[in-house]
């Protein structure tokens, strides 16, 4: 349990944000924490899509579950917080 | 006693270059503050200066514009143009003081390094000229809003700005050390005189006076043009030296100042004059978009400075002609919706019709910044201002220091530079920023951004009250929508006509 920053992309908004996320938080729970400061304020929600993390210039996004600590992913560093059209 | 004319004897005069005896020519003109480029004092002599003024001439023309800038200034003092002025054009006076007074101030300092240690007789004396140039744009500019304190706290900035930590100011503070308070003599003269001066003061002194007597505000028109007859001569310091630098060999070095300096000067100015000219500005007293006024002075007259003097155009030419349509629309957005960080208060330039403007001028607006601005305005008109605000902090470049952005919407394409460095991660705004970075990197690697001193526990407590206090932001000097968010009303109106009908 570690507080850790990351730099949030997310898909439609038009800057970079510092996101205090949890080592032990999932990839879902980074997604969560990131649209706080990007959906309902400059992008509309989508009802119909999941959000998905994925490294910059990754074009498969990292497990759901898969922990921050798990992950690789540096401090600060940059990730993109990419809409999924949900499976019905 | 009947005078000889100026040019029988300038040249004469100012040719003061001597060879010393007791010291040194190193000594007495230390390479790390001359910038010599190795060259001695005769190559440098060589220097010729287009515009060749004496100390008595000047003298004489100066003291005629302060007479007619501080004229008009008394004679409308009682007009009460502060008063009645668009809540916007306030904002663009508080920017535009804030972000430039000190600064000219310092660029005294600048200046005086060419003063004292160029090897070219001719730069020493246009810069001693140049010097009382910068120390007179200091005063006027803090003179002129001191009147409006007493009405307004905000205008109190206009002084306070340059010692605070607000993001703004840091941005400011990095690329004006970067360019005039640590380089040497002729570095100077080829990054703040020529690169910054010829290539982008006329945008915020012709563009901005063209604006302000438009806006009817004669005074401000005044002052701005009264400074800009001098940095027009100024700015022509630094011409002749890339000139001597590339008859000698060394145009490599020339063209990387240049490119260093342009690039940061254009993002300066995306944050402070873009959003002047394009939103806060009232719609009708618009000249033109600053895409128009970037492509008049910058593309056609600067690209042409250039290539005369026999220079290339930067490496990234292409992205930055790209960035005119996009840098500061977002820059705009950045500054507005992170707003309480600000010491004006920032209109947001969106109604109906300003946004017709926009996308006029912008084919595209509507579907990318746009998008963003829809859901701002929806969270205005239901009253959901906690969804209006920031809760946490923009990420910043670490060399221009300003929010790392793209554009959004349906054009998407948002993206972060990154650069390890000594086991440190540096996150950039562009291809562009991370180059210069690399170019020096130690020079640069000590910098705390904003973000870097938040995470570092230096901004306590960690949140907005803390960032404002860290940034100097006093009750009564934060920044909010300038018109306090009458411009929403239309949006309600239109939303009740579509209801009803």
């Amino acid at each position: 349990m570690a507080l850790f920053p990351l730099t949030s992309n997310f898909e439609g908004d038009f800057v970079l944000q510092l996101v205090a996320v949890d080592s032990e938080n999932t990839m879902d729970e980074v997604a969560a924490a990131a649209a706080v400061h990007s959906v309902g304020r400059r992008v509309r929600a989508r009802p119909d899509c999941i959000m998905r993390v994925r490294r910059q210039d990754a074009t498969e996004f990292l497990p759901r579950t898969m922990k921050v600590s798990e992950s690789g992913l540096k401090p600060t560093e940059t990730v993109e917080i990419i809409w999924e059209p949900a499976r019905h | 006693m009947a005078l000889l004319n100026r040019m029988d004897w300038y040249d004469l005069a100012r040719t003061t270059n001597w060879s010393p005896s007791y010291v040194a020519e190193d000594e007495l003109f230390p390479p790390k503050l001359s910038g010599d480029f190795g060259l001695p004092q005769n190559a440098w002599e060589k220097y010729d200066e287009p515009y060749k003024q004496t100390y008595p001439e000047y003298v004489k023309v100066q003291r005629d514009k302060d007479a007619g800038a501080y004229s008009v200034k008394a004679a409308l003092e009682r007009s009460r143009i502060f008063e009645n002025a668009d809540p916007g054009w306030k904002s663009v006076m508080k920017a535009h003081y804030g972000a430039i007074a000190r600064g000219e101030y310092a660029a005294a300092s600048a200046e005086a390094r060419m003063m004292r240690f160029s090897k070219a007789p001719g730069m020493r004396n246009m810069s001693t000229l140049g010097c009382l140039d910068e120390i007179r744009h200091g005063q006027m500019q803090l003179y002129f809003p001191h009147e409006h304190i007493a009405k307004d706290r905000q205008m109190d900035w206009a002084f306070k700005a340059y010692d605070t930590n607000e993001w703004a100011m840091i941005a400011a503070r990095h690329f004006f050390d970067d360019i005039m308070m640590t380089r040497d003599a002729i570095s100077v003269s080829i990054m703040l005189t020529f690169s910054f001066e010829t290539g982008f003061t006329n945008m915020q002194f012709l563009g901005l006076a063209a604006d302000a007597a438009e806006a009817g505000d004669h005074t401000f028109a005044n002052l701005i043009s009264s400074i800009q007859t001098d940095e027009s001569r100024h700015a022509q310091i630094g011409g002749p030296a890339l000139k001597v630098l590339i008859e000698n060999g060394h145009k490599a070095e020339a063209q990387k100042r240049v490119d260093i300096a342009v690039w940061g000067a254009w993002k300066l100015f995306s944050v402070l004059t873009g959003p002047i000219m394009d939103y806060y500005t009232p719609l009708e007293h618009r000249k033109q978009s600053f895409k128009e006024f970037m492509e008049e002075w910058i593309v056609a007259q600067f690209e042409r400075a250039l290539t005369d003097m026999g220079l290339d155009l930067p490496w990234y030419w292409d992205i930055f002609l790209n960035d005119l349509s996009q840098t500061h629309h977002g820059m705009h957005l950045g500054a507005y919706y992170w707003r309480p960080t600000l010491w004006w208060n920032p209109a947001a330039g969106v109604t109906p019709d300003e946004r017709a403007w926009l996308e006029e001028k912008y084919p595209g607006w509507n579907d990318t910044w746009g998008q963003c601005w829809d859901v701002f305005i929806d969270n205005v008109v239901d009253g959901n201002m906690a969804k209006a605000y920031p809760e946490t902090l923009p990420y910043v470049c670490n060399m221009c220091q300003l929010p790392i952005l793209g554009t959004p919407g349906k054009g998407w394409n948002v993206r972060d530079y990154p650069l390890e460095y000594n086991g440190r991660l540096y996150h950039f705004g562009s291809e562009v920023d991370r180059w210069v970075f690399q170019q020096e990197p130690e020079r640069y690697a000590g910098h705390l951004s904003i973000v870097d001193r938040f995470l570092a526990g230096m901004i306590q407590p960690m949140d907005l009250g803390g960032a404002l206090q860290y940034m100097g932001l006093a009750p009564g000097e934060i920044g909010d929508d300038a018109h306090n968010y009458a411009w929403a009303e239309t949006y309600r109106a239109m939303r009740a006509e579509k209801k009803a009908s």
